[in-house]
């Protein structure tokens, strides 16, 4: 073997030694938490990790959960669930809308690049300074413990991150398209709609998907604004007493439950995420 | 107006009359609240700039300010490093490629509230796994949440794995838009490797590391959740963020006058610091 091709196979051993360093660091939390939600109470506190081999996996915990709590979390899963997708689909066909203006349409007083900066830069303002005069608000309109008043924060919140991921989108879309459908006698909202969303189908999964995700997992508004019959799943996590000092099996299988679905979304859609992530602005 | 024109608006206005009435208008309250004494339940007066004058003199704002610091001095840089690393190797062509850059951005996605109270199992001192695998290589048991230093490690340490996506994700999309020219012509000369890394993709990088940076400084005054159920801010109060602060004071001790004099002035802050990394974002690209 040549010197250069010993050189190329340790550099190819290094990278899958890198590699695979990075998976367990990556991995490690969330295999954790799907492992431990299986250990019996026995195991628990036992350098054990592997199932099956080191311990006997049970169900017992997941079954003590859903007779025990079955209520308050699926509650807390119901009120995340509508919140969560609602306000998506808000967020999603709202910034679309405004991404579509934004790409083609001049505004003049200010320009299109303000407006955009100015969602840009709403990305960024802090949840704690309108957690509270929201918390006020609310309790005036008597929406303090229900549904509308998340729907209401979350849609707020995520529109800008919608708007800049569709303003992406569309600036890639060709034009000639919307203007062959309106010579043909389509209305401008008619070929927004029938060409030109259809078209952004992409930017829509990703944005629709990253503003669930968002929502879903959303801790400080819904810790202000709710306390018992609108609780999300994040604060049915927050909200569990524990009997004996810390009852790792309920934290992993709750942690389990939380996790999982934007952690799968994300996964079946990754390929416009990290478009969807990079805020759209980050472009040559 | 032509019916184009007002077509424009229709497109536009939705979102941001919800935004702006949503936005503007809580945070022209909370210039009104700061302005006075209101708790929850008592009686509202008057007491113009006192708030913000007890804010100086306030330890618990220094205390709060300093940990945020520090804590941003502990994660941003090695956040930063990790991230590029990570972006570096996304690069490389190996089997399973796709599968690790899905791995890269998926505790970005893992609910930081589930994530604070896995921290309370992972660091548990009296047979949790992190000192479990410690003490099989003869490291003592480490007072992960109890001793003040470890708490803030430990806090630290979950921002670090579930931030590092942010910013890997934002360095492997600049990574990817550099000019593949450059690097051919680079090779043509025989150069290679490290020094293609120093010469070429470092600077060519720069300006999206540097803004990337300070979008994770503006998140990490933001920290909450993952402190929340790990520490709750403690041991007594080293691990309390200024955004926990400003929370407790509102939503716990209802004072919420103080409160919103406080979280004006993080508004601030923040204000400043994003105006820094849209200056420098804006040298750079047409955005």
């Amino acid at each position: 073997m040549s010197r250069k091709d010993f050189s190329k196979m340790l550099k190819k051993i290094l990278i899958y030694l890198l590699v695979l360093i990075a998976s367990v660091w990556l991995v490690f939390p969330l295999y954790w938490a799907f492992t431990t939600s299986f250990k019996s109470k026995v195991d628990v506190f036992k350098p054990l990790f592997i199932p099956f081999i080191q311990y006997q996996p049970t169900l017992d915990n997941w079954i003590n959960e859903i007779t025990l709590r079955g209520d308050v979390i699926m509650t807390g899963l119901r009120n995340s669930l509508i919140a969560a997708s609602i306000s998506a689909l808000l967020c999603t066909f709202l910034g679309s809308m405004a991404g579509y203006a934004l790409v083609r349409f001049r505004f003049r007083r200010w320009s299109n690049k303000d407006i955009l900066l100015w969602f840009f830069s709403l990305r960024f303002l802090p949840p704690i300074a309108l957690a509270l005069p929201f918390f006020a608000i609310f309790m005036t309109l008597g929406l303090i413990d229900n549904v509308l008043a998340l729907i209401i924060s979350y849609t707020v919140f995520f529109i800008p991150f919608a708007t800049l991921v569709q303003y992406d989108v569309f600036r890639n879309i060709p034009v000639e398209l919307e203007e062959s459908a309106m010579v043909d006698g389509c209305s401008r909202t008619g070929a927004f709609l029938r060409v030109a969303l259809p078209l952004s189908a992409p930017g829509i999964i990703a944005s629709f998907i990253i503003c669930f995700a968002f929502a879903w997992n959303e801790f400080l508004f819904a810790l202000v604004l709710t306390y018992k019959n609108s609780i999300t799943l994040p604060i049915v996590i927050a909200g569990a007493e524990h009997s004996q000092g810390v009852d790792f099996w309920y934290i992993c299988t709750r942690a389990v439950i939380a996790i999982m679905p934007p952690v799968i979304l994300a996964t079946l859609v990754q390929r416009w995420i990290i478009r969807g992530l990079t805020l759209g602005a980050l472009k040559r | 107006m032509r019916k184009e024109e007002k077509v424009k608006y229709l497109f536009l206005l939705p979102s941001v009359a919800l935004v702006l009435s949503f936005v503007i208008f809580p945070l022209i309250y909370s210039v009104f609240l700061s302005l006075t004494n209101w708790q929850i339940g008592r009686e509202l007066s008057f007491i113009g700039l006192s708030n913000y004058l007890k804010i100086f003199t306030d330890f618990r704002v220094l205390n709060s300010l300093e940990f945020t610091l520090k804590f941003i001095a502990l994660t941003v840089p090695i956040e930063a490093f990790l991230a590029l690393g990570l972006a570096l190797l996304s690069q490389k062509s190996f089997t399973g490629n796709k599968v690790f850059r899905i791995l890269c951005i998926l505790p970005f996605f893992a609910s930081p509230i589930a994530l604070s109270y896995l921290g309370i199992t992972i660091f548990y001192e009296e047979g949790g796994p992190l000192n479990n695998i410690l003490s099989l290589i003869g490291v003592g048991k480490i007072p992960w949440i109890s001793n003040p230093t470890y708490a803030f490690l430990s806090v630290s340490l979950l921002d670090i794995w579930q931030w590092t996506a942010f910013l890997y994700v934002i360095f492997l999309a600049g990574l990817e838009s550099l000019p593949k020219d450059i690097y051919e012509a680079a090779m043509v000369d025989g150069a290679s490797g490290w020094r293609l890394f120093k010469s070429i993709t470092l600077p060519l990088l720069l300006p999206i590391i540097t803004t990337g940076v300070i979008f994770k400084v503006i998140e990490s005054f933001k920290v909450f959740d993952l402190i929340y159920a790990l520490t709750g801010g403690g041991p007594g109060i080293s691990t309390e963020s200024y955004t926990m602060y400003i929370y407790k004071t509102g939503l716990r001790f209802f004072r919420m006058g103080y409160a919103a004099s406080l979280s004006l002035i993080l508004l601030i802050i923040l204000s400043i610091l994003l105006m820094l990394a849209m200056i420098r974002l804006r040298r750079v690209y047409e955005v």
